[in-house]
């Protein structure tokens, strides 16, 4: 296994379009690192420059130290995996997962054992003989993991690789994926669209968006401190709450105002908005829905804000929990709250948010101010 | 009644087609079976022969070499048509530039007819080419008046058979290529490995229908050489029409014509079943 190294790495077509803008990153040596990001975003596009599938229009990239620019995808010692798999229709599981090697001219039984040997890891054994065309969709995926696990490659790239997989079957590949991660002790760069997949998979996430890299972080981090508007938008579900409040001092601390309605901050987050310039200002407050809460439900040690009075909108009742969408004026705000909920369509509530968990970005240039 | 005026609009379409079709195409086939059983000579009276047309053909040394000259003409030709359009099919399906053009221009030869295409050949190897290479023309010569016959189907075949493995070539996924490329499969193998056996059921049609065809050779050999010199070009179609209408065969070439349409059918089963076998299930 390997790391990489991307610097500087850009993306632009023929016809100027720039897919990818001036990306870097180090991906160190075993790390599970997840490209996240809406459609079109380049998180592929860079997936496939690391690959060889396109060619990189600027920057360098660097796989085990050794720059791979101009080297032939088959000579980087990667394997990826596909979103559609990719398997060669014509030939058995055995052959496809064996077809490199063969390719590669190594011994009939070196490659007999390493395709057994992955074929067990997978459990595929009873598959060998079939062709692709005679697989489940959970089955394919596997193969096209085996004919990459088969090469034992420095570096493993997923471009979605579940994304055609039903939503049970999606849950158990990436329990899957995950067990493989540690028992491989792979380095794997992993693209997708799905945060839950990335929260759940990576060491690090990376978070694109227009080609450009948003934040590098961990899911942890990611999920706490979002550098801006829309990695705190993107990475959590539901959707965490953006409010327009203006700022204004209140005694040591700042008030935030919006729809007729008061949030009072003290503090580091105080400190921040003032030390900033933002007294008077318009500033962006986030909170996200589970950190929004019945204003009479037992707070258990948490700084709650002061009420806002808002009107249930829509109530859905999930389960484990409940998620009220109020309308406070023009703003809309999710809460997650518990089933035990009283608050249907209609009510008239009042909701606190916790104030350790407020989020604070520049109206403007959409970057976090304070967490 | 509903039903009863359906079957009415039914049997209209059908009974004209099928009239027509029983005209000109069962009647003459039933024809041609009865007067093979025959003497006639297109003319005339005649008298029925039984089996002597059929046993005849085998020992008719003129009929022998038809078949000989026409099975050499299609198998030699079937490969070159085959290569040549196969090769012209990933120069045209690759990232080229105007390649809708290009595809334009090389499908033009099919769309001219057969006999004119023949004249215009004639033309070229009766004058340009001799003029050209300072020696006489290569219908004159025995030894090589079929290599003008085979470059002149080739050049028509080759544009309809390129247009069938281009549609391939554009069946097989680009990710497939992909995970090729990652695999190591380049060039030479890349082809072998993936392309061929995934455009394989494209190879059976070409394969067929090129061997049909050129088994079938006629307006070439109209055209071009009209069977000679010494009869060295003298294909089966042309040998059944030129003997049978104008040579006074008319009833042992129509045997010629029995036998070498079952020949025909049975090459083009045979080599479905075998080429179908090798297909890939996909």
């Amino acid at each position: 296994m390997a790391g990489l190294s991307l610097e500087h790495v850009g993306k632009r077509y023929p016809n100027g379009f720039e897919a990818v803008k001036d990306f870097c990153l180090d991906i160190k040596d075993k790390e599970f690192i997840i490209f996240v990001g809406p459609s079109g975003c380049g998180k592929s596009t860079t997936l496939r420059m690391i690959a060889g599938l396109e060619d990189i229009s600027s920057g360098t990239l660097e796989i085990d130290g050794k720059v791979v620019n101009d080297v032939e995808p088959k000579d980087r010692d990667i394997a990826m995996v596909f979103q559609n798999y990719a398997l060669y229709p014509h030939m058995s599981v055995y052959d496809n997962m064996a077809f490199s090697l063969k390719l590669k001219k190594l011994p009939k039984d070196q490659i007999d054992k390493a395709v057994r040997e992955a074929a067990r890891v997978l459990d595929l054994e009873q598959l060998l003989d079939r062709r692709p065309s005679a697989l489940s969709g959970g089955q394919r995926q596997r193969v096209a993991m085996g004919r990459a696990i088969v090469r034992s490659p420095k570096v493993f790239l997923m471009d979605e690789p579940l994304s055609n997989l039903d939503a049970k079957l999606r849950v158990q590949m990436r329990t899957e994926i995950s067990k493989l991660h540690d028992r491989l002790g792979a380095t794997i760069v992993y693209v997708t669209h799905d945060q839950t997949e990335a929260m759940t998979l990576g060491t690090r996430i990376v978070v694109m968006k227009d080609g450009e890299v948003q934040q590098v972080d961990t899911p942890q981090n990611l999920y706490n401190a979002p550098r801006n508007l829309f990695v705190a938008g993107f990475i959590g579900s539901p959707q965490m709450n953006f409010v327009d409040a203006t700022v204004g001092r209140s005694g040591s601390g700042v008030s935030l105002s919006f729809e007729g309605q008061k949030v009072e901050l003290d503090g580091d987050r105080a400190k921040a908005l003032l030390d900033g310039g933002y007294d008077g200002k318009t500033v962006v407050l986030g909170i996200r829905p589970e950190d929004v809460h019945e204003a009479d439900a037992p707070s258990e040690g948490k700084r709650l804000s002061s009420p806002v009075a808002v009107t249930v909108g829509v109530y859905e009742l999930l389960g484990a929990g409940s998620m009220l969408y109020c309308d406070c004026g023009k703003t809309s705000i999710a809460a997650s709250v518990s089933s035990d909920t009283k608050a249907r369509v209609g009510s008239k509530i009042n909701v606190a948010f916790d104030l350790d968990k407020i989020h604070l970005f520049d109206k403007a240039t959409e970057q976090a101010i304070a967490h | 009644m509903h039903f009863g005026k359906n079957m009415r609009t039914y049997y209209l379409i059908l009974i004209p087609v099928l009239v027509l079709f029983f005209a000109f195409n069962t009647f003459p086939l039933i024809n041609g079976l009865i007067y093979s059983f025959t003497n006639s000579k297109g003319y005339g009276g005649f008298d029925w022969v039984g089996l002597r047309n059929y046993a005849d053909l085998f020992s008719d040394s003129r009929v022998g070499n038809s078949y000989l000259f026409t099975f050499k003409l299609a198998l030699l030709g079937t490969v070159v048509i085959n290569v040549l359009s196969l090769v012209l099919a990933l120069a045209l399906n690759s990232k080229i530039k105007f390649k809708s053009s290009l595809r334009g221009l090389y499908f033009i030869p099919n769309i001219l007819g057969a006999l004119v295409v023949g004249y215009v050949f004639n033309y070229f190897f009766t004058y340009i080419l001799p003029y050209l290479t300072h020696s006489t023309s290569m219908l004159a010569d025995k030894g090589w008046a079929w290599v003008a016959v085979v470059v002149v189907c080739a050049w028509q075949a080759i544009a309809m058979n390129t247009i069938i493995y281009i549609s391939g070539l554009q069946t097989v996924p680009e990710d497939i290529y992909e995970a090729g490329a990652l695999d190591g499969a380049s060039g030479w193998n890349k082809f072998r490995y993936l392309t061929f056996p995934l455009i394989m059921p494209f190879f059976t049609i070409n394969m067929v229908l090129s061997m049909k065809n050129l088994l079938m050779v006629f307006d070439q050999i109209m055209s071009l050489t009209q069977g000679g010199p010494a009869q060295s070009t003298e294909s089966i179609s042309y040998l059944i029409y030129n003997n049978g209408l104008a040579g006074g065969q008319f009833g042992f070439q129509s045997a010629n014509a029995v036998i070498f349409f079952i020949v025909i059918v049975t090459i083009s089963v045979l080599q479905m079943r075998f080429l179908n076998s090798r297909e890939e299930q996909l």
